[in-house]
């Protein structure tokens, strides 16, 4: 006998699925040649992503000095980039890791895209701060190692630095999160295979073969390194919100930074998630395992996350105006009415205002409704940290060195760019791996699936809940 | 056994520590300065830390509740129970704000009459700029206002819960009107525990601001409550109540406690790595006052707080043993008193002793005051000068000790009375059997 499910717990497998129909339904897309929409959609990758390493070969020959950063702005739309895309790859070690300690069932229809989603994220991040150094040939020059450069080192003071070390930590950590629940999954696919593609599956695996033992391996390799990912999961962006918080920038030296951006990734993560998902279910066909209900469970998050950061804003500026330190007035009063009021009013519209949206059931369960707000999210997130990289540079201390930014073609071009690599990925990733986890939603079967708890269950299960003791 | 019986015996004892807090409390009084800051600065300390306790607990019930927890039904009842201490905070809420109304404590700098009026001896430019907010009235409504609130929800949930073990039915219809009432709780309570906090701890240093503050002090609360919320477990189970609360269930305790610790970590330490390492002059002299005048409760709130929880209650067995458990709990349950205590006595000390220094400068024939803040503030004295620090604020003294003892007897008498009131499990809860077969 199963543990009892609470009446109140929805299915999260629907259309009575056997264990031999999840097989089916998830292996499948590997092994069929890809449909129109995906030829589409991969070729508009492959071509943003042509024209970004463009724009990024033009800035290294050109310099540094195509893109429109001047005195006081020394970071653009490069960092705010890396910080947003950054934010986005939190979200799949979150489901992956954090919701596997809290024992959420519903991570496993969308854990394995997230994952593979936060490992492009990251790749995406990763280059701006290299293409920012201007001569990336130099970028050696980050990595602490005993070397012939006699007494130069680099600054460990600086959170620059940290941010290395964090990011490329985390990174690894995902990689190996994400191939470790590859693995018994690549053993299916390899089962199902023939000739070459066979032996590549083999190899993949680790000539996995589903004995006892390894399951009990693989399940404490998962647990372990879910509770080496949580920390992880705070500590990136804790890291990328010191970058700005140990300055005594106005606007940036604020206490409450590294919750605040924590928070925030895991909201424009999620909403990046379902962005994805929403797509990647109406292709691939996966709406019994990515049902209404995980779209709801994320809403929720995102419901939560938003009003985290919400409440975050308005403790910024309370606690600007509380201070009485008159630069940190002005930095706040300059983010809502001065030169970029605009991206202060889409950051407080889309990230605070229109989530409040999900209040409302209806709308938390309606597909096209939180496909909109992803974007809406995705935009807000964006346009956080566009005002508080932009707006605070281009007034600093000293008014005569005020200045207005707005980016140029190549630096536009790059960002494109970036979308192009995280497309190609994530499409190829379609293509080699199924996108969700066939194991693990095997593994919540007879406890989420449509015919053993809901209302239509086949299976006479308890009555749970109602049972007096 | 689902009826708790508070026992004769149990009563007297717990009766028996609220008298030892109330002594404790009058001696205080007896032996204080002439603002009895040592008395007043205990009876927020305190009154902070309990109602605090109380409002999360609540907060936690609703978060769960929300989050389709379920494991945690068995226990359910003692959040509740807890939650209703609130009624007791906005009383003495009440006390603490009227007396910035008339003048009975020196607790908080901006309470100072003319603060903000420039012709004033008492005029202070900062905090005329924050007296729209700083101010009592605001302070007032902030303290009643929000305890209101939240005490109205702290019922409303209790009667709806109790109402479900009456006359639940099969489709759950309390549970669904219970999880609307949580949900608009829960928005309410992280805006107002902010503001909460900052008018009832953060500003206490009048000048000083940090945008982590509150969630650092919601931390700590959370975790206080946690402990509580084992050791009362832990209690039941010995008198024979609550047997199904299995290792599984205290696992899960455990695992909590052990996770919000090291986010209180997180918390301490990202407020206290950016304080320090921008290096405002404004903003470090919090931590530069703990860190030189209050060394042990400085680096003793990182060892009890982080160090031991970290290396105890990491491992499996610990989570489950009642030894090990009741141990953290009781450490970590002080360990969370201390920090609130350097939270506030630091601050308010400082307050007092500059404002009897004025007093005795100012007014001539305010002789004892003169003399007392002098004499307090050492030889030399004056502003920014280091004070000698009395008793009952470098350390928790005995009579710190034992108005902690009388409040927390005063918190588990009013729970335990509140545990008589209803089935100690709840019936008809829909993760009721969830929570029975609970396997972590």
């Amino acid at each position: 006998m199963s543990a009892p499910v609470s009446k109140l717990r929805e299915p999260l497998i629907m259309g009575s699925k056997t264990y031999h129909q999840i097989t089916e339904d998830l292996v499948g897309p590997t092994e069929k040649a890809p449909n129109s929409a995906w030829i589409i959609a991969f070729i508009l990758a492959v071509t943003f992503l042509s024209f970004g390493l463009f724009c990024i070969a033009w800035t290294i020959y050109v310099g540094i000095g195509s893109w429109d950063l001047n005195r006081t702005i020394g970071w653009g739309w490069d960092i705010t980039n890396f910080v947003w895309w950054v934010g986005i790859g939190h979200a799949g070690t979150l489901i992956s890791a954090i919701l596997l300690l809290f024992r959420q069932k519903w991570r496993t229809g969308v854990n394995r895209a997230a994952e593979a989603m936060t490992i492009f994220a990251v790749m995406c991040a990763g280059l701006f701060p290299l293409i920012h150094m201007g001569r990336l040939w130099l970028a050696i020059f980050i990595f602490p190692y005993p070397n012939t450069r006699g007494p130069l080192w680099v600054n460990f003071n600086s959170p620059l630095l940290w941010d290395v070390f964090a990011i490329s930590t985390y990174f690894t950590v995902s990689v190996l999160f994400w191939y470790t629940g590859l693995v018994p999954d690549f053993a299916t696919v390899r089962d199902r295979a023939k000739g070459i593609r066979k032996n590549i599956y083999n190899a993949l695996s680790f000539g996995w073969t589903g004995k006892a033992k390894h399951w009990q391996r693989w399940e404490s390799l998962s647990l372990l390194l879910a509770g080496i990912a949580t920390p992880l999961v705070l500590s990136v962006h804790t890291i990328v919100s010191f970058d700005f918080a140990t300055s005594i920038i106005p606007g940036w030296h604020t206490t409450i930074f590294p919750p605040y951006f924590v928070a925030g990734a895991i909201f424009s993560g999620f909403a990046m998630v379902l962005t994805l998902m929403l797509i990647a279910r109406k292709i691939l066909g996966l709406e019994d395992y990515i049902t209404v209900n995980h779209i709801e469970s994320m809403n929720k998050v995102i419901l939560l996350t938003g009003n985290i950061v919400g409440v975050a804003y308005l403790t910024e500026l309370f606690i600007s105006w509380y201070s009485q330190y008159t630069y940190e007035q002005f930095a706040f009063f300059n983010r809502a009415t001065g030169v970029y009021w605009w991206s202060y009013f889409g950051m407080m519209t889309c990230n605070v205002l229109s989530p409040q949206i999900f209040w409302v059931k209806k709308y938390r369960r309606s597909v096209f409704v939180t496909f909109i707000m992803s974007i809406f999210i995705n935009i807000g997130m964006w346009f956080e940290r566009f005002v508080i990289i932009a707006t605070t540079l281009a007034r600093d201390y000293l008014p005569s060195s005020w200045s207005y930014y707005k980016p140029t073609w190549v630096e536009i071009g790059i960002y494109l760019g970036t979308f192009g690599l995280f497309f190609t990925c994530f499409l190829l990733f379609t293509r080699v791996a199924p996108v969700v986890a066939v194991a693990e939603v095997k593994s919540i079967l007879k406890t989420s699936g449509d015919q053993y708890i809901g209302p239509d269950a086949k299976h006479g299960h308890e009555k749970a809940g109602t049972a007096a003791h | 056994m689902h009826q708790f019986i508070f026992t004769g015996r149990q009563k007297s004892v717990l009766l028996g520590f609220m008298v030892l807090g109330l002594l404790c409390m009058g001696l205080t009084w007896a032996v204080d300065d002439p603002f009895h800051t040592r008395f007043w600065t205990n009876l927020l300390h305190n009154t902070v830390f309990f109602t605090g306790i109380a409002f999360i607990a609540l907060f936690v019930y609703s978060a769960w509740m929300t989050a389709y927890a379920g494991w945690h039904t068995v226990v359910k009842r003692i959040f509740e129970g807890f939650s209703l201490y609130m009624v007791v905070g906005l009383v003495l809420m009440l006390i603490i704000a009227g007396g910035t109304w008339f003048h009975y404590h020196h607790l908080y700098h901006w309470a100072a009459e003319g603060i903000a009026d420039p012709t004033s001896d008492h005029y202070d430019r900062i905090l005329a700029g924050k007296s729209s907010f700083l101010n009592k009235s605001w302070y007032t409504f902030g303290s009643v206002g929000f305890l209101a609130v939240w005490t109205f929800f702290a019922f409303r949930i209790r009667s709806m819960s109790i109402a479900e073990d009456n006359a639940g039915t099969a489709d759950y219809a309390h549970h669904q009107k219970l999880k609307r009432i949580v949900a608009i709780f829960l928005p309410i309570a992280a805006f107002t525990s902010a503001a909460a906090i900052w008018q009832w701890v953060m500003s206490i240093d009048a000048h000083w601001y940090s945008t982590m503050f509150a969630w650092y002090a919601t931390a700590s609360w959370f975790i206080a409550m946690m402990s509580l919320t084992i050791l009362t477990v832990i209690f039941l189970k010995g008198k024979g109540y609550l047997e199904e609360v299995t290792g599984e269930h205290l696992h899960d305790l455990g695992k909590w406690l052990f996770a919000i610790s090291i986010f209180w970590t997180y918390l301490w330490f990202s407020q206290f790595m950016l304080i320090w390492y921008a290096n405002v002059g404004e903003e470090t002299v919090y931590f530069q006052i703990r860190r030189d005048d209050y060394p042990v409760l400085f680096y003793g709130n990182l060892i009890i707080n982080f160090v031991l929880p970290f290396l105890i209650l990491m491992r499996n067995s610990t989570k489950r043993k009642y030894g090990t458990l009741v141990f953290m709990s009781v450490l970590l349950l002080f360990g969370h008193w201390v920090d609130f205590f350097l939270m506030i006595k630091p601050g308010a000390l400082h307050t007092a002793l500059e404002a009897m220094e004025h007093m005795g400068t100012a007014v001539g024939d305010a002789a004892a005051a003169h003399d007392h803040g002098h004499a307090l503030a050492g030889d030399h004295g004056g502003h920014g000068a280091h004070h000698a620090i009395p008793p009952g604020f470098k350390m928790p003294g005995l009579l710190e000790i034992g108005t902690f003892l009388g409040f927390l007897a005063s918190f588990l008498y009013f729970s335990l009375n509140q545990f008589t009131k209803a089935s100690l499990i709840s019936k008809n809860d829909p993760y009721l059997a969830e929570s029975l077969h609970h396997h972590t």
